[in-house]
Parts: structure tokens; C-alpha cells; sequence
């Protein structure tokens, strides 16, 4: 026995030298390779499950594809979410004209909305003229110019899903009334010097290379979907190897899946190496067409390393360790402890974009009708429950005050006058209710308590109110993360005699139980601004095909007024309605706001410094990358 | 063993293959009224209903999940009869196949080397414990067994990870994202693989250890007393003789079924492990296809680790008999 184990000694031993000896060759390989590198590349850490191999921008759509994409690839303009102007990208410029392409410019050279309105608010044309300047000196990641061309070749192709491969461009470019259906085109609605109706429209004839007019069927909602969503494709690179063929293709070989993993672009960055766990982009440097002031690279950035995390913990703790320079992730209120104690890194935490909802469901489908739900038809009952609810204790008890509350109409205001925001449509607010010695809460609670003894004046043994011999009763569909804001509002709800309970909405929420209306409450995050009320109002309130509707509102009067904003071409005029809808959003009670949260973020600073955030963005957006700068 | 017995057991794993794959289809469709629902772009503020239908239809197309769901399940049984998975929902729609194909050998780095740790340093602490039986060596298993039981192997890997990897700095807390972009099979990418991979199968294997530790001692302890193995010592074979020539091989019966139950377990059974260490494996994909409701890569994902699974419980029937011959398949006594 005594040799045996002798014998066991010696082989484990022998297993341990051999293991040792991998492992000090596999050490030469260090993981936290970002110490050691002296070069100006950023290492951005990114939570996700895998990397996409292939880049393709209209499919190009989960995780971090469309960063990846916006990097490559350029749209005609990118939108300032802040003055709600569009700022060039691909093209410099953009105005309405009229048939004849006279541009329609105030004096100043800005939009005339009041020429445009007068012009185009007859009944005899069915769409508007928007004519497109691209930049003169931009050009592809192969060296090639951008054209014209390029732009109606990807707004052809977008138009058609057959060629497309894919339909989400269609919806994309719905408002444009250029089309064509399977292949076959339809009807032209897009104009370059090379592809035009001369005889119809003379004012394509003074188009250069880098002016395209388009046609669309309504203003400003339309043209910031066409110019601030569709990425513009190379058409020398593809035009080739997709006629008669489907641009995005199943299990793509030969050229085009070398096309798929080498994209040529016309961004600011090129893609120079990618895995399932690595994205590597390098910087185009002078020969992307936007410079910096100084007239150099718009980027001081030489390389972004994007390296993959599944967990997150795990990328916060690679952040504190040196292995990566910046987050790119919001990040939980409960991190901010952890940061504060740390040396070396930056904390942003900026006022967020989004308002966080509780969503009544008050028109689910007939299959789905409960005795509950049925309460929610009932705006006075919804209007309670909109009362009872604290969001400045919410924000200092889930948020760790890291958060603001939010408007009942559902807009923040992005400045102290900011235009398209309506003070009067925050009928929430503490300051309206307080009064008689009690805080605005307190007083809120008591106008809830008012209306619902009218309504439902017995309670059980409990203080719970009952509706027809049923205690009133209701679930909250949300996720893990959500349960303390649950547990908060189940304390906020007992004080009116209404009962909640978390429910957990599972990894496909939407296809389960959201779009058919099948939850009582639940939650859901709104983000209103100039740039997408067209579209999103229509998803939040009016749509119940599918759509952000959850609770499928129908509100005849909120239809009219959002399909008046819709089609209203004076600016002036769309912001007052927008201004309007915002009180009409308020009293129907039906997405109530609970807070809004801020943007907390994360970067080290002792390799790289001015890093900067704005509101609703994290550390890792565009106007840091424009500014960092190398620390010696 | 009888060639009805195995014909039998081989028709049966076909069949069982056939439901499971059947069930693999309709689970994850169960509740989802329309399973293209999440691909369906915003609909636009111009688009009519007829519009918005025909881009939705068009998405359905795109997707295969066209017509009815039983049809939709006529047609990818017919594909997966001709060998074909189908093609992932990611971008470029890559084969399902090549996707297993490029995330299985990573995976089995794991598990295999797990399996063969696990059994081989759980013989032989299981063999010296039953030996030793009473004394530290004993204890020392049964406690060990007694900790592992209580700590499951997610928690051992995030202390592992924790303290060798972030605070020690020993061995990567993560895998090293170069790792399998710079894999070229020189002597330097093989022992990066080692070395990122020491952590995570360590993790797997501590319980391993410790459960195969623990069958083996019972299981020998149980044989030891046996009268063959008296007659053995009787006859005055060497410690040796007696503990791997009669009492081990009499004890590898239950060693056996685990180690079956472990095999058809190995393309599945690290998928926590994978999170915690960033490995890209089986487990990462599965979960990328889940997160994306990208369901020909889940279903041939499943579709493949239910045949893993089969195929092993049905070669570790046949190995049973051929261990010991006292194990009669299908034959009757």
C-alpha cells in the first residue's frame, strides 16, 4: 500500500509540474493586456452574449450590431436631441422645395415651415419635395466617393423587401413614396442627376453628384426617419452582387460573406478585426469627410476594442481591475457606492431621457377581460391609482436619488424652456397638491380615498376595498429587477385599499402577454421627443395591432389631435399640439408615470481623460470619443 | 446481449429522439401567438394597416414562420430528416450547424477535461478513503462530499473567480477575448487555452472529484467485504492485486452508470460556468439564442445535446454488460 501511494505521490506530481509549466507559458499571455498597451486604442467593455461575425446594417439589429453599425456606416444627418436640429453626417444640408426645386428658406436660410405649409397644404400634390446635399469630399472606406448614386441606390433597395431581405427597412422608409413590391418597381419617388422623369420634374437637371430629392408623403416625422435611421450603403460594393438577388442573404458564402465581414463604409471607422468575443474598429483618421475644428481627425481615438462580457458583474469588476477604459452600459443606482470608493474612476450620472411607466391595461382583448381589468375602463378609478403613487419616495428609495420624477404628460423638459415641453401637464406634481397643513402627497392620498369610496366604499377585514364581494386585487407584470419597485408601490396602493402583487413577466414578455393585453399592470419606459413623436405616439397610444400600446388604449379624441400633429407641416403649429397632447396623455391616466431615472455610467480616467455625458447618455457616446485624450 | 435486444433499445432511442425533438419544436411557441411578433419593426405613422400587414408578412417569410405552426413543424422535420438545422436568426444567417460546430470544441475542452479529472483524482481519493476507512483520509472525503453538496458549483466559480482571478491575479478571472480569435494550435495558443480554461475546470471538477471520491469509496467498501476478495487476501495477493484486480473492478459498476450519466451530460452541463468565465461554448451560444429568440439555433442547440445525451445513455447500456458479465440484456435468466 505504502507503494502505491508513493506511486499515486509521484504521478500527481508529475501532473502538477506539467500543468505548471502550461500554465507559466499560458501566462505570457496576459488577459489584462489594456495595462501594457501604450498605444491610444480604448478598451470598452460591452455585457452581452456574443458578438455578431458579420455586420450587414439593415440586419444588423440585437445587441451591439447597430453601434457597430452607426461606427461603419453613416445616415444622412444625426439628431441633436437637445435643440432638435439635425446635425450633418453624410449630408451637410437639407431644405423642402417646391415642384419646380425652389428652396424654401427664411431669409436666414433656415426651414420656412410657414412657405412650406402654405405650398403644400392644398389638396393637389400628395407628397412634399425634401432636396438632400451630401458632402462633397466624402468617401468610402476603399477610397471611393460617395455619391448621389449610393443614396438612391439604398433607398431603392430599402423600398423592396424582396431585395432587401429585410421588411424592417419598408417600415423605415413608409413615409418615402418611392416603392417598389417584389422586385418590380412601383412608383418613383427619389431623384439624382442619373435617375429622373426629365420631362416631369426639370429640377433634377441642376442635381450634381451629391444632391438627391426625395419625396415624402408627410414633413418632419417622415425625414427624420429617412435621414437620421437608414444607414447609406456602397452601391458599387453591392449593386454587383445582388442583381436579381436578395441583398441580405441566408447563409451567405463566397463575396458576399467576405462583404459581410469586411464592410466597406463611409463612418468614421473601419472594421479591422472581429470575433464572438472582439470587435477591433480603427480609425479613419483625415480620410473620413467630418474633421475636428482643427481641420485633423474628427477622433483622437485611434482604435476601439469592444471586448465581450456575458455578466456584467464580471465587466465592472474587469473595469476596477484596469482591464478595460469604459463601460459601455448604464448601470444600476446600487453601483454608485462601489464607484465613489474607487481611485481612478469617472462617474457619470446625468438626468435620464426615459419615463418610467406603470401601464394600465384598460382595453385588453376579449379573451382577456377580467372582472379586475374591467375596473381600469373606469378614468376616475385609473385616476386614483395614478394619485397614490409617491415618485419623489420611489426615487429615494429605489434610486438611491439617483433619478427624477417624471411629467404626467410623459415629456421631460430638456431645458429650462424647453418648447415642446408643458408644465401644465404635470398634474402629479407636489407643488400643485400641497396645501391645508398637508404635503402634496398627503393631500393626493385623500383625493384617491375621496373618489374611491365613491366607487368602491366596502373594504375587507384587511382595508382592502372590494368590487363586487372581490377584494380589488392586481398583479404587476414585471422583471426580477423591478421587484423592489413592486414592493414599493404594494405600500403606496395598501393606503388607497387597493392590492398589488409582482408578477413575473418571463424572457418573452412582449409575445406572451404585452401586445396581446394579457397582464394587469405592468411596466414600461416612454421616450418622447421632437425627433419621434410622429411615430411613437402612434405606437404608445393609438396602434393595438402591435405595438407600445400595451394596454391598448383607444381614445377617439387623443387619435384626432395626435393625427392632427402628424400631419401639421408648420413647426410652430406641431409644437403647440404636441404641447396639448401632453395634457391629454396626463388625464387619461393610463401610463402613469413612477420616476425617471438617470444615466449612471462609468470609465477609468488614468489612461484617458475628458470624458463627458450628456443627458440620457452613458460615458461611451460620441462627443467623448471626439474629446478624449490620451493621458501620458 | 441479444441483437433483438439492441435493435430494441436503438429503436427506442430513435423514438424517444422523435419526441423530443417534437417537444423542442412546440415549447417555446407555447403562449406566443405569433412567434415573428418581436421582429416587426415600429409601425410607421404613414403606413396603412394593409402596408403594415404586408411587412409583417414579409417578415414571416424572412423568418420561415409563415403558415400555421404544425406546418412550419412539417417542414422543419422534413429539413432535419435531409440533415439540415436550419439557419440561424443572426446576422448573415449562418448555418445552424457551423454555429454547434464552432462552439463544440470549446465546450468539450471543459467538459472532457472535467470528466477525466473528475474520474481519474475520484477513483483514486475514493479508493484510498475506502482503504483508509475511519481515518482522516476517510473523513476528509465525507466532509469535502458534505460541502459541495451544499455549495453548487456557480458559487465555487464566482469565489474562484473572485480571488485567483481579479484579486490574486493567479490564474484569468475571465477568458481572455484573444483566445479564440488567435487560436492556431502552436505550443503558445494550446497552453492560453490551459491556462484560461484552469479556473473553470476547476470549478466543474471540485464537485466532481468529491462525487466520484464518494461513490467509489461506498462502492468498494461494499465489495471489500465480499467473499472473493477474502479469498483473495487469503491466497496472499499483494495490496495492489487485491485493491485493482478484484476489489476496484468489482466496484466499477456504479462508477460506470455515473460516469455514462456525466458523458451525455458534457455538451450541456457547463452553461453557468460558460457566463461566469466568458468561455465561448455551447452554453454561450445556447444562451445568445435564447436572449434573441433566435429559434432554429435553440432548437438544433437542444436537438443536438438530446442526441448527445441518447447516444451516451445507450452506449453506456451496452458498456454495463460488457463490464460485467452478470448483466444479461435482454436475455432471459
Amino acid at each position: 500500500m505504502k507503494q502505491l501511494l508513493k506511486k499515486i505521490t509521484l504521478a500527481a506530481l508529475s501532473c502538477v509540474l506539467a500543468f505548471s509549466a502550461t500554465f507559466a507559458a499560458g501566462c505570457s499571455t496576459s488577459i489584462a493586456e489594456r495595462r501594457n498597451d501604450t498605444s491610444s486604442t480604448l478598451y470598452v467593455g460591452y455585457v452581452s452574449s456574443a458578438f455578431p461575425t458579420t455586420f450587414f446594417p439593415w440586419s444588423s439589429r440585437d445587441g451591439i450590431a447597430p453601434t457597430i453599425a452607426s461606427f461603419i456606416y453613416n445616415t444622412l444627418f444625426s439628431m441633436d436631441t437637445e435643440t432638435d436640429e439635425y446635425t450633418p453626417s453624410l449630408a451637410k444640408d437639407w431644405c423642402y422645395t417646391d415642384l419646380d426645386g425652389n428652396e424654401m428658406r427664411t431669409p436666414e436660410g433656415k426651414i420656412d415651415y410657414e412657405e412650406v405649409e402654405n405650398y403644400y397644404s392644398g389638396d393637389d400634390t400628395d407628397y412634399m419635395v425634401v432636396k438632400v446635399t451630401l458632402h462633397d469630399n466624402a468617401t468610402w472606406s476603399d477610397g471611393k466617393k460617395v455619391t448621389a448614386e449610393d443614396v438612391y441606390y439604398t433607398f431603392d433597395i430599402a423600398t423592396d423587401n424582396t431585395r432587401s431581405g429585410h421588411a424592417g427597412a419598408l417600415a423605415w422608409t413608409a413615409d418615402l413614396l418611392h416603392s417598389s413590391k417584389e422586385g418590380q418597381f412601383a412608383q418613383q419617388g427619389i431623384f439624382t442627376r442619373n435617375h429622373d422623369d426629365w420631362g416631369r420634374y426639370p429640377y433634377a437637371e441642376d442635381g450634381s453628384d451629391t444632391v438627391v430629392y426625395l419625396h415624402v408623403k408627410k414633413a418632419l416625422g417622415a425625414v427624420a426617419m429617412l435621414f437620421t435611421t437608414i444607414l447609406i450603403l456602397p452601391e458599387h460594393i453591392w449593386a454587383p452582387l445582388t442583381e436579381n438577388g436578395k441583398l441580405v442573404q441566408d447563409n451567405a458564402t463566397g463575396e458576399v460573406l467576405y462583404q459581410y465581414e469586411h464592410p466597406v463604409g463611409c463612418g468614421a471607422w473601419t472594421l479591422e478585426e472581429n470575433s464572438r468575443q472582439m470587435i477591433v474598429l480603427k480609425n479613419r483618421g483625415t480620410d473620413y469627410h467630418l474633421k475636428a475644428e482643427d481641420g485633423g481627425a474628427l477622433y483622437k481615438v485611434d482604435k476601439l476594442k469592444f471586448m465581450l462580457y456575458l455578466e456584467q458583474n464580471t465587466a465592472i469588476y474587469a473595469l476596477l481591475k484596469g482591464h478595460i477604459d469604459i463601460l459601455d452600459a448604464s448601470m444600476s443606482a446600487n453601483y454608485l457606492r462601489l464607484f465613489e470608493q474607487e481611485e481612478g474612476i469617472y462617474v457619470s450620472n446625468v438626468t435620464g431621457t426615459a419615463s418610467q411607466t406603470l401601464v394600465l391595461n384598460v382595453n385588453p382583448q376579449e379573451q382577456y377581460k377580467t372582472p379586475m381589468r374591467d375596473l381600469f375602463a373606469n378614468p376616475d378609478f385609473r385616476k386614483a391609482i395614478a394619485l397614490a403613487i409617491n415618485q419623489p419616495d420611489i426615487i429615494k428609495s429605489v434610486l438611491n436619488g439617483a433619478g427624477n420624477t417624471a411629467s404626467a404628460g410623459l415629456m421631460l423638459p430638456r431645458t429650462d424652456n424647453d418648447p415642446l415641453y408643458n408644465p401644465q401637464s404635470d398634474i402629479f406634481a407636489d407643488a400643485l397638491w400641497e396645501g391645508n397643513g398637508a404635503s402634496g402627497y398627503e393631500n393626493r392620498v385623500a383625493e384617491a380615498n375621496r373618489i374611491l369610496d365613491g366607487l368602491y366604499p366596502e373594504k375587507d377585514g384587511d382595508g382592502y376595498r372590494l368590487a363586487n364581494g372581490s377584494r380589488i386585487f392586481f398583479e404587476i407584470l414585471a422583471n426580477p429587477g423591478e421587484l423592489e419597485l413592486v414592493s414599493y408601490l404594494q405600500q403606496q396602493f395598501q393606503k388607497i385599499g387597493v392590492e398589488v402583487e409582482y408578477k413575473a413577466e418571463g424572457s418573452m414578455a412582449e409575445d406572451t402577454y404585452l401586445f396581446a393585453g394579457n397582464f394587469d399592470m405592468t411596466f414600461q419606459a416612454t421616450i418622447f421627443s421632437a425627433a419621434n413623436v410622429d411615430t411613437m405616439y402612434d405606437s404608445h397610444f393609438i396602434s393595438t395591432s402591435r405595438s407600445s400600446n400595451y394596454g391598448r388604449l383607444a381614445d377617439e379624441a387623443l387619435t384626432a389631435k395626435i393625427e392632427e400633429m402628424e400631419s401639421a407641416l408648420n413647426e410652430n403649429v406641431k409644437y403647440d399640439l404636441i404641447r396639448e397632447i401632453q395634457t391629454m396623455i396626463a388625464e387619461l391616466y393610463y401610463k402613469i408615470p413612477v420616476y425617471s431615472s438617470n444615466v449612471i455610467s462609468v470609465a477609468r480616467n488614468d489612461r484617458f481623460t475628458n470624458y463627458t455625458a450628456s443627458a440620457g447618455e452613458t460615458v461611451f457616446n460620441e462627443d467623448t470619443l471626439k474629446q478624449l485624450e490620451k493621458v501620458v | 446481449m441479444k441483437a433483438s435486444y439492441v435493435i430494441k433499445r436503438i429503436l427506442l432511442t430513435i423514438l424517444i429522439f422523435f419526441i423530443v425533438v417534437t417537444l423542442c419544436f412546440f415549447i417555446p411557441r407555447i403562449g406566443v401567438t405569433d412567434p415573428a411578433e418581436r421582429f416587426y419593426p415600429a409601425r410607421s405613422a404613414g403606413m396603412s394597416d394593409a402596408e403594415y400587414e404586408y411587412v409583417k408578412e414579409q417578415i414571416r417569410i424572412e423568418y420561415g414562420l409563415n403558415g400555421s405552426t404544425f406546418q412550419q413543424y412539417l417542414n422543419y422535420m422534413g429539413d432535419l430528416f435531409k440533415g439540415d438545422l436550419g439557419n440561424s436568426y443572426q446576422t448573415g444567417k449562418p448555418a445552424v450547424i457551423d454555429e454547434i460546430a464552432e462552439c463544440l470544441p470549446w465546450t468539450l475542452v471543459l467538459s472532457v477535461s472535467n470528466l477525466l479529472i473528475s474520474l481519474i483524482i475520484g477513483i483514486l481519493i475514493g479508493t484510498m478513503a475506502a482503504w483508509k476507512r475511519g481515518r482522516w483520509q476517510d473523513r476528509a472525503l465525507l466532509n469535502a462530499s458534505t460541502i459541495t453538496t451544499a455549495l453548487p458549483a456557480f458559487f465555487i466559480a464566482l469565489i474562484l473567480s473572485f480571488y485567483l482571478g481579479f484579486e490574486w491575479e493567479i490564474f484569468p478571472a475571465y477568458t481572455d477575448q484573444n483566445m479564440v480569435s488567435g487560436f492556431d494550435w502552436s505550443w503558445g495558443a494550446i497552453s492560453t487555452v490551459l491556462y484560461n480554461a484552469a479556473l473553470p475546470i476547476f470549478a466543474m471538477a471540485i464537485g466532481g472529484i468529491v462525487s466520484y471520491g464518494q461513490s467509489t469509496r461506498n462502492s468498494v467498501i461494499a465489495v471489500s467485504g465480499d467473499d472473493f476478495i477474502l479469498t483473495a487476501k487469503a491466497k496472499g495477493l499483494s495490496n495492489r492485486k487485491v485493491i485493482y484486480g478484484h476489489t476496484l473492478r468489482n466496484a466499477m459498476l456504479p462508477i460506470v452508470t455515473q460516469f455514462g450519466m456525466n458523458v451525455s451530460g458534457l455538451i450541456g452541463g457547463s452553461v453557468v460556468i460558460e457566463q461566469i468565465f466568458n468561455w465561448n461554448g455551447m452554453g454561450t451560444l445556447f444562451l445568445t439564442a435564447n436572449s434573441n429568440n433566435d429559434y432554429p439555433l435553440m432548437m438544433g442547440i437542444m436537438i443536438f445535446m438530446s442526441a448527445f445525451a441518447l447516444v451516451a445513455n445507450l452506449l453506456t447500456d451496452f458498456v454495463y454488460s460488457l463490464l460485467d458479465p452478470r448483466v444479461t440484456l435482454g436475455e432471459r435468466r
